[in-house]
């Protein structure tokens, strides 16, 4: 079977909107990654290479080296990085094993232009971050 | 950078005949004209000064500049003396002279040095004329000669008891002279960097809250200083009172190149802040140490190992003050009046930044001053930049005659070979670490990525530890992977305990172009996490520059 | 899907990466690599995205090695790029068969599009999605291994400058130990022999995996080449430089008394 399972991206807010179908076509992108328990997944100020939707585990993100949240199954990161080709704004280190599908960036740009409704909920998103970023 | 540089390598000749070693722990970059002018004289008559009261086979130590670099030479004592020299070591090792120059120090020296120094700063360079500047532009210049000399003068009684301490216990036990130095810290208040002043000023601001909200506040640390200066009663004063003590000493190195601590107010507020917040908590764990390292001594060398130790820390504390109670402040103090001589010959058009004045020769200062004559603006400029940017690698480790054989002790009688040790462990050790307040312990590796960089070390046991890195650091770790890559952009430096010139580490460095020191096999075990460390890719020398 | 080939039949760079297509030549050319396969990149790709057919390709084929198998990451666009990408590629011991191949493809994948192999690339100019071939070979038990520059990278001088060790060569390009470290002169003479501090030995186990093996003290600092191995690996600097030109960066390893070439590829800036 190639690319991420169905089911585990039908979980991800970000697809949320799409049909099965649609997401079928989406899921042949990702490709499995596992990252081991401690392992530093994202360096907060390097350059970013994928996206990843978290399938099972628990990650931890932390900014300037403060905690700042934790991630679970159904999370998505990294796409930042991925839309403004910038450095990566967090550190994510895996807190257990930390099963992830993953896509890179050749493959997830096409897939945002391509693809209306995915644009649509990444603006939401990061109008989100947004106003939590002048708030806080 | 200047023609100079570019077109052709500078050529090393040596100053004078005999054996020239690079002093690169003291004088890592280039020294101006002025301190080249007046370091020299000095410094052979306050050598000459500790030789000849400790009875050393040394008659004086010579400095010489290359360059601008610094190199030293030992002069030795003549023939004739010898005699008389080997009588006043015994005399010394017996009555432990070293006693009654700390109290010369303590009683005489050092409270007239201060006074000394705020008579000499009592003048407000602003306020003087032209010929008035010249004439203290001379005051300034005397005393920071006479000073230089008095630092040097009390280097042996900083450095006999000690390097006497170290020799034995190096006998007794394999620790490390590092280690053994470690029991020296926190012997008294003093050698903590504290003062009268300073805990007059602890004692105020406990008491003082507007004092104690300015500090912690986010302002400008100018303005921070200017407003706990003005605040009235006692708070004020005991402001006032500590900057006036410890304002213009240079805050590092000994030239009038170097800032002093009042041009850094933020330097100045965080080491009030320092003092504040935290007491010296290192009292019980040197006493640990010192029972640990104690118990590693033979049992019949232990009271002897009391003995020594209480002699060493005893005197240890001169390290620190006849350093800051003698040059550093005479040179803040002068270049305070260069500055002041560079601000009106800038004015005058004769040359384009007031600091460039701190890159003429003393009579050339006064000439400029007086009556504008004197080397051109261009040419200070070009003095300045030349001083800043020539590279510190061009200069050779040693010039001139190979090293001398270490001396034989065996045949001398048993104080002055005893003195003659001390000494020379001293000098090995803590004549590069006293000065300045400094602590410096070299580690040698594999020299693989050239270069010199220096930075805050940040051990890294792992992967998991990446977040603590930030830009500008200088990694330290076992070994690297491919894992550590993520890590490249940030680094300023790499220093490894094991691998080889051929090691992923090494070859990393080297592409990335950044220095790189491996295989120096206690890097981790010896470098502190958090304390600068010079790394020099090219020698293959890690420094911890605390 | 045409995505495997013996390494002796590995040509095209653009399909199989430069190691694959090095390691192959020098077979070609008589010289003693140990025998393996070439796996595509468009293959490890298929793999890692888990795509089952591709999957068993891999396994069928790497299957006559037998027991343990060492597999290298061989990265197909990096010939004539200034930079050695010395970081970027990645090596596994610890996979026992072929069955297990698809985890350690899926590994090697991830490690080329990792960020910071993102953003070496683009550093140094490359800013095309990467393809990472792989070779398979099986692993070997060498008694010592290390690296070899047949041009100082230091300073330039023309002398063969190796670093070994007891046991697989990880150590040394791993940078896990102090290495002996040796200089050779082309013509064969010996300039430096400085022993090291070989506290540990990567070893392999018979089940595929290596561990960590405190070396006996009395090796720790006794050379671990003698002049006759100092000699062979002077031969063989000399027989790459002529087949493949100077500056060559070689892995070697002496495995059963036999000097084995397990790498060979340019020496790139070295900042010197």
């Amino acid at each position: 079977m190639t690319g991420a399972p169905v089911d585990a991206l039908q979980r991800v807010p970000l697809f949320a909107d799409l049909n099965q179908r649609e997401v079928k076509q989406i899921a042949r992108l990702f490709k499995q990654r596992t990252f081991p328990a401690g392992e530093t997944v994202v360096q907060e100020g390097s350059g970013g290479a994928a996206f990843y939707v978290i399938e099972s585990g628990e990650a931890t993100v932390f900014v300037a080296g403060k905690e700042y949240s934790t991630l679970g199954p159904g999370d998505y990161f990294g796409e930042i990085a991925l839309i403004d080709e910038g450095a990566r704004l967090a550190t994510i280190t895996a807190t257990s094993e930390l099963g992830c599908y993953g896509i890179t960036f050749w493959d997830f740009r096409p897939l945002v232009e391509a693809n209306g409704v995915i644009g649509w909920k990444l603006l939401q998103s990061l109008a989100r971050m947004y106003r939590e970023a002048r708030a806080g | 950078m200047t023609n100079a540089d570019t077109v052709q390598e500078l050529r090393f000749e040596p100053p004078a005949p005999g054996y020239w070693e690079r002093d690169a722990v003291h004088f890592p970059r280039p020294m101006t004209r002025y301190w080249q002018e007046v370091h020299p004289a000095a410094f052979a008559r306050g050598t000459g000064d500790f030789a000849r009261f400790y009875g050393m086979l040394l008659g004086s130590l010579g400095s010489a500049y290359v360059h601008g670099f610094g190199y030293r030479s030992m002069v030795p004592v003549a023939d004739e003396e010898v005699p008389a020299r080997f009588q006043r070591a015994s005399e010394v090792m017996q009555g432990k002279l070293w006693r009654e120059q700390l109290r010369d120090w303590d009683e005489r020296v050092k409270p007239d040095s201060i006074k000394a120094h705020r008579a000499v700063q009592s003048v407000d360079p602003a306020a003087l004329s032209d010929q008035e500047l010249v004439e203290y532009l001379t005051r300034c210049r005397d005393h920071h000669a006479a000073m230089i000399a008095q630092h040097m003068r009390y280097t042996a009684s900083a450095v006999v008891p000690t390097g006497d301490f170290l020799a034995h216990v190096g006998d007794w036990t394999d620790v490390p002279p590092a280690e053994l130095l470690g029991l020296m810290r926190g012997t008294a208040p003093v050698s903590a960097g504290a003062s009268a002043e300073l805990e007059r000023l602890i004692a105020a601001l406990e008491a003082d809250a507007r004092a104690r909200e300015l500090l912690a506040s986010d302002e400008d640390p100018g303005q921070v200083l200017a407003a706990l200066r003005a605040l009235d009663g006692e708070a004020g004063e005991a402001v006032s009172g500590y900057l006036d003590l410890v304002g213009y000493r240079l805050l590092d190195g000994f030239d009038i190149s170097e800032p002093y601590a009042l041009a850094m107010p933020d330097a100045l507020v965080r080491a009030i802040q320092i003092a504040v917040a935290g007491r010296d908590l290192e009292g019980a764990d040197v006493e640990a140490a010192v029972a640990d390292i104690r118990g590693k001594v033979p049992e019949q060398h232990r009271a002897e190992f009391d003995e020594l130790l209480g002699e060493a820390r005893l005197t240890y504390r001169l390290r620190d003050e006849r350093g800051v109670f003698s040059d550093i402040w005479a040179s803040g103090l002068m270049r305070r009046a260069v500055l002041e001589g560079g601000r009106r010959v800038a004015e005058r058009g004769l040359i384009h930044e007031p600091v460039h004045l701190i890159d003429a020769g003393f009579d050339e200062m006064c000439s400029l001053v007086a009556d504008g004559s004197g080397p051109s603006a261009d040419e200070l400029a070009a003095r300045a930049t030349e001083r800043t940017t020539r590279d510190p690698k061009a200069a050779p480790r040693s010039l001139g005659d190979p090293p001398p054989p270490p001396p034989d002790a065996s045949g001398l009688p048993p104080d002055v070979a005893r003195l003659m040790r001390a000494t020379g462990i001293a000098l090995g050790h803590l004549f590069g670490s006293s000065e300045a307040e400094h602590d410096e312990e070299v580690l040698r590796g594999l020299a693989a990525s050239p270069g010199i960089y220096e930075g805050p070390a940040r051990l890294i046991a792992g992967p998991s530890e990446f977040d603590r890195i930030v830009t500008g650091d200088v990694l330290v770790t076992q070994s690297t992977t491919e894992a550590f890559n993520i890590l490249l952009p940030l680094l300023g430096a790499i220093v490894t305990d094991s691998g080889g010139l051929l090691s992923h580490s090494a070859i990393v460095a080297r592409e990335y172009g950044i220095p790189g020191v491996v295989g120096t096999r206690e890097a981790t075990g010896r470098i502190a996490d958090g304390v600068r460390v010079r790394v020099d890719g090219d020698a293959g020398e890690v420094t911890v520059v605390e | 899907m045409k995505g495997t080939v013996p390494l002796v039949k590995a040509h095209e760079t653009a399909l199989f990466g430069s190691k694959a297509v090095g390691l192959g030549q020098a077979i070609r050319d008589g010289l003693p690599v140990p025998p393996g396969f070439a796996l595509s990149g468009a293959i490890v790709e298929a793999v890692a995205a888990g795509n089952d057919r591709a999957i068993k390709q891999v396994a069928k084929t790497a299957r006559p090695l037998g027991g343990p198998l060492a597999v290298r990451s061989s990265a197909v666009d990096e010939d004539g790029a200034e930079a050695s990408f010395a970081g970027q590629h990645l090596t596994l011991l610890n996979v026992p068969s072929s069955e297990h191949l698809g985890a350690a493809l899926s590994e090697i994948w991830w490690s080329a599009n990792s960020d910071s192999a993102i953003s070496y690339r683009q550093r140094v100019g490359l800013f095309t999605r990467p393809s990472v071939g792989v070779v398979v070979q099986a692993l070997l038990d060498p008694e010592s291994a290390g690296v070899m520059f047949t041009r100082n990278p230091i300073n330039g001088e023309d002398e063969r400058m190796i670093e070994a060790s007891w046991g697989l060569g990880e150590a040394v390009v791993a940078g896990q130990v102090i290495p002996d470290s040796y200089r050779i002169h082309r013509s064969g003479e010996v300039l430096q022999r400085t022993p090291g501090f070989k506290k540990i030995a990567i070893r392999t186990l018979p089940e595929g995996g290596t561990f960590e093996q405190q070396v006996q003290p009395e090796l720790v600092e006794q050379l671990c080449l003698d002049d006759g191995q100092l000699a062979e690996l002077n031969g063989l600097a000399d027989r790459c430089e002529q087949i493949y030109g100077p500056a060559r960066d070689i892995e070697w390893a002496f495995a059963d008394g036999k000097l084995h070439l397990l790498q060979c590829r340019a020496v790139t800036r070295s900042g010197s």
